[in-house]
């Protein structure tokens, strides 16, 4: 039986699931399926013994990582930092995170071209200073497309962070205090671990987002540094290998729905 | 307070700022060099012009390709406004079978990886001869917008006192006097802010629109396009123009969410 509400979600419904989960269904019917043969793992055995993507597989983990890891040490401390911030320097400081969050991914990925090449601020910083003599190169390797992740996904961190951060009551803070714990205690022993459900929670949503990224390793890897939304783009649009694309696409939605399913358990803690 | 002595203070105020100043280079620097009189991308720029701004709006290319973006963003940011309003009104007030599933449905192009719908639609789109169309380009957007609008209304929604729908009801009002007169006013705010986010999300669309738009440019497309292949001063000036679109959205969004008393909720 179907209850009350149905009928004004039924239209929406009706559009995903015609354009959203039957492509998607399809997708993985090419990924398993063969003309005239039925059920098959042949596309997965043409994966494993391919050793450019299983290269490009670890390319993209040790590239998600590393731009995890900088999200963590570069968003936790911002997002402690705000949350000390009187009332008028706290909203800008939202309003500085908010808007990048907003702004196309191409313009900020864009804008590192700019400040990392050659003849870029950083190099030419660094030449100045007299650390180093040559420039260093960080576009076109994974440095650059490294950082450039680092930026466009740190809002997704910090944002999360910060509303948990604020909703920590001082008063709990200063009962420590008052009872003689030293900051470091309290900062340990009571802080970090009212926050490290929801950070937990925003890393692993940034690592999936690293996972699935396209724009900034295209633009800031020069097509050097191949992660697997570029393999992918390759074997669709350029040696067309549909069913590879497939399977590799297959492997790729389950990781990430698997990541995705322990965010939610994080993320139900953080927000209770 | 918590923060510690003095030094650990200032360390975190400095961690802060240089985080702040990380984020938000990339949309600073990119302004002033659209108005550099140099070939070459340059910081600081050596002059002053408006020769890229003049490249730009001289580019029939560039103009078609702001008139398509234009468009699609338009029609598919109303169409996910409309049905997913409709949508987030019957999973808060409704109650039935398969709820949470839907739900999860509509918020799922917002986890899956966009490069696999991206994948999923062509793949699909091209099995029924749609790829490259403008239907196929203007339902993709819609799709991948659905969830911003179920977020923003969700929230509204909630916090909308069904009470007062009640009592319209209860007083003999019929159902289009009830959302003319007392949801819209109410929602509006609202929607006027999930018609927004719909609306950027669409115009800053590359990875979907580079796979199935075919023919069709969208200026987030070509953008794209011309970044792998050469660094082009005049992405500057469209860059700067993305620029301006969002922060006049967001401060709209935020001056009008901000009068209703709304913008808490919304944001958070």
């Amino acid at each position: 039986m179907r209850g009350t509400g149905f009928s004004f979600v039924a239209p929406l419904l009706v559009l995903m699931v015609v354009a959203f989960n039957a492509p998607i269904v399809y997708m993985l019917g090419l990924a398993f399926w063969e003309k005239g043969r039925g059920f098959t793992l042949e596309h997965y055995q043409g994966l494993i013994e391919t050793p450019v993507y299983l290269k490009v597989l670890g390319n993209t983990m040790r590239i998600a990582l590393i731009a995890t890891l900088a999200n963590m040490a570069i968003g936790y401390p911002l997002a402690h930092w705000m949350r000390g911030l009187q009332n008028r320097a706290r909203l800008i400081a939202i309003a500085l995170v908010v808007l990048p969050f907003w702004v196309s991914i191409l313009v900020r990925t864009y804008a590192w071209i700019v400040v990392l090449g050659n003849g870029g601020l950083v190099n030419r910083f660094l030449q100045w200073t007299g650390l180093t003599d040559a420039p260093v190169s960080f576009l076109y390797n994974e440095m650059g497309v490294t950082i450039g992740m680092a930026n466009v996904l740190l809002p997704f961190l910090v944002l999360p962070l910060f509303a948990a951060m604020i909703k920590i009551d001082d008063r709990l803070l200063q009962a420590a205090a008052s009872m003689g714990a030293p900051p470091r205690t309290i900062f340990w022993k009571i802080y970090f671990p009212l926050t490290l459900p929801a950070l937990a929670a925003g890393t692993l949503l940034v690592f999936i987002l690293c996972l699935g990224f396209y724009v900034t390793p295209a633009i800031l890897g020069g097509g050097r540094v191949p992660m697997i939304s570029n393999l992918l783009d390759t074997l669709i649009n350029q040696i067309p290998r549909w069913e590879q694309a497939s399977a590799i696409s297959t492997i790729l939605l389950i990781v990430t729905l698997l990541i995705f399913a322990a965010y939610r358990r994080l993320d139900r803690k953080a927000s209770a | 307070m918590i923060g510690g002595s003095p030094w650990t203070r200032r360390l975190l105020a400095t961690v802060g700022v240089l985080a702040l100043v990380f984020l938000t280079v990339p949309i600073v620097i990119v302004i002033p060099m659209s108005f550099s009189s140099a070939k070459s991308l340059t910081f600081p720029p050596p002059g002053f012009s408006l020769r890229w701004y003049e490249t730009l709006f001289g580019n029939p290319r560039w103009m078609e390709a702001m008139w398509t973006s234009t468009v699609v963003a338009v029609i598919s940011s109303i169409v996910a406004l409309v049905l997913g309003a409709l949508a987030a009104y019957g999973l808060r007030r409704g109650s039935f079978k398969g709820r949470d599933w839907a739900e999860g449905n509509f918020m799922a192009p917002l986890i899956v990886p966009t490069i696999i719908a991206a994948i999923a639609l062509y793949l699909g789109l091209a099995k029924i001869g749609l790829l490259g169309s403008f239907v196929g380009l203007v339902v993709a957007h819609t799709i991948l917008n659905v969830p911003l609008v179920m977020m923003v209304m969700g929230v509204a929604i909630r916090e909308f006192d069904q009470r007062i729908e009640q009592v319209a009801w209860s007083l003999g009002a019929s159902w289009s006097y009830t959302v003319r007169k007392v949801m819209l006013p109410n929602l509006a705010p609202s929607v006027f802010a999930a018609w927004v986010f719909a609306f950027i999300g669409s115009f800053d669309e590359v990875i979907v629109t580079s796979f199935i738009a075919g023919k069709y440019e969208t200026v987030p497309k070509k953008m794209f396009n011309e970044l792998i292949l050469e660094v082009n001063p005049t992405i500057t000036a469209v860059a700067t123009l993305l620029i301006v679109l969002t922060v006049l959205a967001l401060a709209a969004v935020v001056m009008i969410l901000g009068r209703a008393g709304k913008l808490k909720p919304t944001l958070v």
